[in-house]
């Protein structure tokens, strides 16, 4: 990473500002947004959370306990919309305010007042969407994906659900455009773009797919509105519209949005793993370049998500073809983040362990994929818990195995507090353990036929269902654990260290003290 | 191509040609390059040569797709 001189403690800082709830409510310091994003995410997670305990408990045997049929598919539905929109994307907006002014040698983010916005938007979102639950008719019940004709005939919950994905869009792009436009003018001077850490080189891409796609999500949610309520018939076949069409737009928006979810993570692990191997990361450029390529290719793919909707014999082919040569520039990250960790002198705390355990898991979430690819193949597991199997790995022990893994890298730098290793050690293997018990079994389940969005099933499918259940409460419990460390780190964690991990090299670690001050690079540090 | 003036300073960044900048987006779908070319072209490309030269790409790299659909299913 690029060499950096200046002064490392010659800030004069000014942390007065307003106290109490009106801090947060009129902040417009990147750092205390981030917070908020963070713990906004967080509280998202355990909703989402709670969703999936209600799901795994209703399948841990045959037949029907707890949930009714319409209810367990209105937790299947807000249990996606929630961890997409309300847990894991706003995660990485939150570790993008704290981290990207900090890593570039900026004073804040570049629209500071809109920053505050963005996030204030999230809050009324998230009403409107657990709110549903209370309406008469209950929540959206047509799976995250809200497909037609069930999202045009669903009740007030629909359109709660549709106004919430307006708002959660809206903060999005005035997100991206603050994130885009404070990279590319407000980097310190002689901080060129391929010296930028890699975490801020992935956010600068993903900031460029959110404003490319979300507007497309917008449009779609806006045309079944419409349909909903102002008689057009964009998705209704009675009127000349087209279903298939939903799903092409959706998906438009849809499969970038899974890059948009997983770029970041590989920002934060390419922090992470040089850190922990004290070596520079292997292959800068061509990490730059890969998550340039993935992002082009991810907008071209779309398809494979709809082969058995009716397809023509040729789009089935481009379709499958493209998807699965973006496995070559995702291998070549994996090669690189491997080829880092080669002779490295590493050594394995927790961010580290986490980023090992994204590595080796997201390598199965994505061979998943290219059998997914594979249009034969998804025509038979089409809609079964393979495919629940396989975004799950990808999302949960990727997206936010990184997420653990930047949170215990950057509490430090944040609170000035360090946290407790053995603890978070525990978090990890367990999150590992349960992660596995819980998912891989799915895989199975999904081969032997097993639909996904059901709340009952057959016999034979009874046995691996109890286990992946019982995965699954593990895994909700040791999140309590993580929510444990992270407290106890914030009231009486030990004094951080000015640098604990010696192997860091990002201006935060090397310019600012620890914690980092309210105000940070005020005047900006030179990067030679 | 002219010469770039820019407060008063010439620069060489309009010195470019298509095979570099082809080149340059080519290495890149393979997330693969010498780094003295890397150098190279960190200091000749402008940012904007590598955005339209990544579109025209992810075009060829769509038409090549569908020509080898097009010959598989033939």
């Amino acid at each position: 990473m690029a060499a950096v001189h200046g002064d490392a403690h010659g800030h004069e800082h000014d942390d007065h500002h307003p106290s109490g709830i009106m801090r947060w409510i009129t902040t417009t310091n990147h750092k205390d947004i981030g917070t908020m994003y963070l713990w906004f995410s967080f509280a998202m997670f355990m909703v989402g959370g709670t969703l999936a305990m209600g799901i795994r408990a209703e399948l841990y045997q045959p037949g029907i306990q707890i949930l009714e049929p319409e209810l367990f598919n209105q937790f299947t539905t807000l249990h996606g919309l929630i961890m997409v929109f309300g847990a894991i994307m706003p995660a990485f907006v939150g570790f993008a305010n704290w981290q990207v002014p900090m890593m570039i040698g900026a004073p804040d983010m570049a629209f500071a007042r809109m920053n505050n916005w963005s996030f204030w938007l999230l809050p009324v979102a998230a009403t409107l969407l657990v709110g549903s639950f209370f309406v008469p008719g209950g929540a959206a019940a047509g799976g995250w994906t809200f497909y037609p004709p069930l999202s045009t005939q669903g009740g007030l919950g629909v359109d709660l659900m549709i106004f919430s994905v307006h708002i959660l869009g809206a903060s999005s792009i005035m997100g991206s455009i603050n994130i885009i436009t404070t990279i590319l003018n407000m980097r310190a001077p002689g901080m060129t773009l391929m010296k930028m850490p890699m975490f801020v080189w992935t956010w600068l891409i993903t900031a460029y797919l959110l404003v490319l796609v979300m507007p497309v999500l917008a449009g779609v949610v806006t045309m079944l509105l419409t349909d909903r309520h102002f008689g057009t018939s964009f998705f209704n076949a009675a009127g000349g519209g087209d279903p298939v069409m939903f799903q092409h737009i959706f998906w438009f928006f849809g499969h970038p949005e899974v890059y948009i979810m997983i770029l970041p993570s590989f920002g934060i692990v390419s922090e992470v793993i040089p850190t922990f191997s004290r070596k520079p990361l292997f292959g800068y450029s061509s990490m730059v370049y890969a998550t340039a390529s993935i992002a082009i290719l991810s907008c071209v793919v779309w398809a494979h998500h709809m082969f058995t909707a009716g397809m023509p014999t040729v789009g089935q082919l481009f379709f499958m073809y493209a998807t699965m040569l973006i496995a070559v520039p995702t291998a070549v990250k994996v090669f690189n983040w491997t080829a880092t960790m080669w002779r490295g002198s590493m050594s394995f705390e927790t961010p580290m362990l986490f980023s090992i355990g994204f590595i080796f898991l997201f390598v199965i979430g994505g061979f998943s994929g290219v059998i997914c690819a594979i249009v034969p193949i998804d025509i038979q597991v089409q809609d079964t818990y393979y495919v629940i199997a396989h975004f799950h790995y990808v999302l949960v022990s990727g997206s936010l195995f990184a997420l653990f893994a930047g949170a215990y890298y950057w509490i430090p730098k944040w609170t000035g507090r360090m946290y407790n290793e053995t603890l978070g050690k525990w978090h990890f293997w367990l999150s590992m353990f349960f992660f596995n018990l819980t998912f891989f079994v799915q895989h199975f389940l999904g081969l032997a036929g097993m639909p996904r969005r059901i709340p009952d099933y057959n016999l034979q499918f009874a046995d691996f269902n109890m286990i992946s259940s019982l995965g699954a409460f593990g895994f909700g419990l040791t999140q309590l654990l993580f929510l444990y460390i992270m407290i106890s780190c914030i009231r009486s964690g030990d004094k951080a260290p000015q640098k604990p991990w010696d192997g860091a090299t990002t201006l935060e670690w090397t310019h600012l003290p620890t914690p980092a001050p309210y105000h940070s690079f005020e005047k900006p540090p030179i990067v030679k | 191509m002219r010469r770039l003036q820019v407060s008063g300073l010439s620069t060489d960044k309009d010195h470019v040609s298509i095979w570099q900048v082809a080149k340059a987006v080519l290495s890149a779908f393979m997330g693969i390059r010498k780094k003295s070319d890397l150098e190279h072209d960190a200091a000749t490309l402008k940012p904007m040569h590598v955005i339209i030269g990544g579109i025209i790409g992810g075009l060829l790299f769509v038409i090549g797709v569908f020509s080898v659909v097009k010959l598989v299913i033939s």
